[in-house]
């Protein structure tokens, strides 16, 4: 045996992380169902290929102030993150843009490039206020009933 | 915010399976426990007699444990819950948890509304009128 430490596979660090690890989230309801709080998981699916904290190489993208996004990733040496801040951009395909070519383009996890920019978009998307203001609801049953006698006494 | 498209949601038995019997005595549990005696007619299905519950009564898998608005449920505790969300919020909705607090009730309805994640109880805690 040598002294020299390696650092686990990949796929000896899912065997044993993947059903007790604190990112996992688990529900009875919905017919049970299993998230992931990794910030290294694009879609938030507990499984192999999302996780970040298994795959050597894995992309997060996480808000950052002032409505920007982060785009997270991992050095392959060391595995250690590295973030990158994006301002907030005039086009949200200005985001996607730096996205895939700091990761995709580059030929790193290509088959996350639909989920990142997914997730950007998602992002974006929140950060934007709403355009149609939510409907009050229409009384229904008693309250219905009270606000017409309150209506006819009105008149 | 709406949910995927999907195949219609079929419920093939909506009334519940009591068990035989519970209708004419007090000590039998309408709970459904399946009647295993010699000459039962229920057991052997005559015609007449009501339904067992067998498998074919389940629902289409691609529909089970949805709601009529085609969300399945998420129970959540907190805003961080809610986060889980941003990528599923058409295929879950998010149901607050019983013991949360009105206070953090409103935060987790923002945070859902900001992400367009439904909430199947928003309403609860959070109005004040009777």
């Amino acid at each position: 045996m040598s002294s020299e430490s390696y650092p686990a596979s990949s796929d000896l660090l899912w065997e044993l992380t993947r059903n007790n690890t604190s990112y996992l989230v688990k529900r009875k309801t919905g017919g049970g169902v299993r998230l992931s709080r990794d910030p290294l998981n694009l879609r938030n699916v507990h499984s192999r290929k999302h996780s970040g904290a298994v795959n050597s190489q894995a992309i997060g993208v996480v808000p950052s102030e002032k409505g920007g996004i982060s785009l997270l990733t991992k050095k392959k040496s060391t595995g250690s993150t590295i973030t990158s801040s994006y301002k907030p951009a005039k086009t949200s395909r200005k985001s996607y843009h730096h996205i895939v070519n700091a990761t995709a383009k580059k030929g790193y996890r290509t088959d996350l490039r639909e989920d990142a920019i997914a997730r950007a978009s998602a992002l974006i998307r929140s950060y934007r206020k709403p355009v149609k203001p939510t409907k009050e609801s229409k009384p229904r049953g008693s309250k219905a009933k009270k606000a017409a006698a309150d209506a006819s006494a009105d008149l | 915010m709406t949910a995927v498209k999907h195949v219609p949601i079929v419920k093939k038995h909506k009334k519940r399976f009591n068990r035989h019997q519970s209708d004419r005595f007090m000590c039998v549990d309408p709970s459904w426990r399946k009647p295993k005696g010699i000459d039962n007619r229920v057991r052997r299905r005559f015609k007449g007699q009501a339904a067992m519950p067998k498998i074919g009564y389940g629902s289409n898998k691609k529909t089970r444990h949805m709601m009529p608005s085609g969300h399945k449920a998420f129970l959540v505790h907190n805003v961080n819950d809610v986060d889980l969300l941003l990528m599923h919020n058409h295929t879950f909705a998010a149901e607050i948890s019983h013991a949360v607090s009105s206070r953090k009730r409103i935060e987790i309805i923002a945070k859902a509304k900001k992400l367009g994640v439904k909430v199947t109880n928003p309403k609860g805690r959070v109005t004040t009128d009777v």
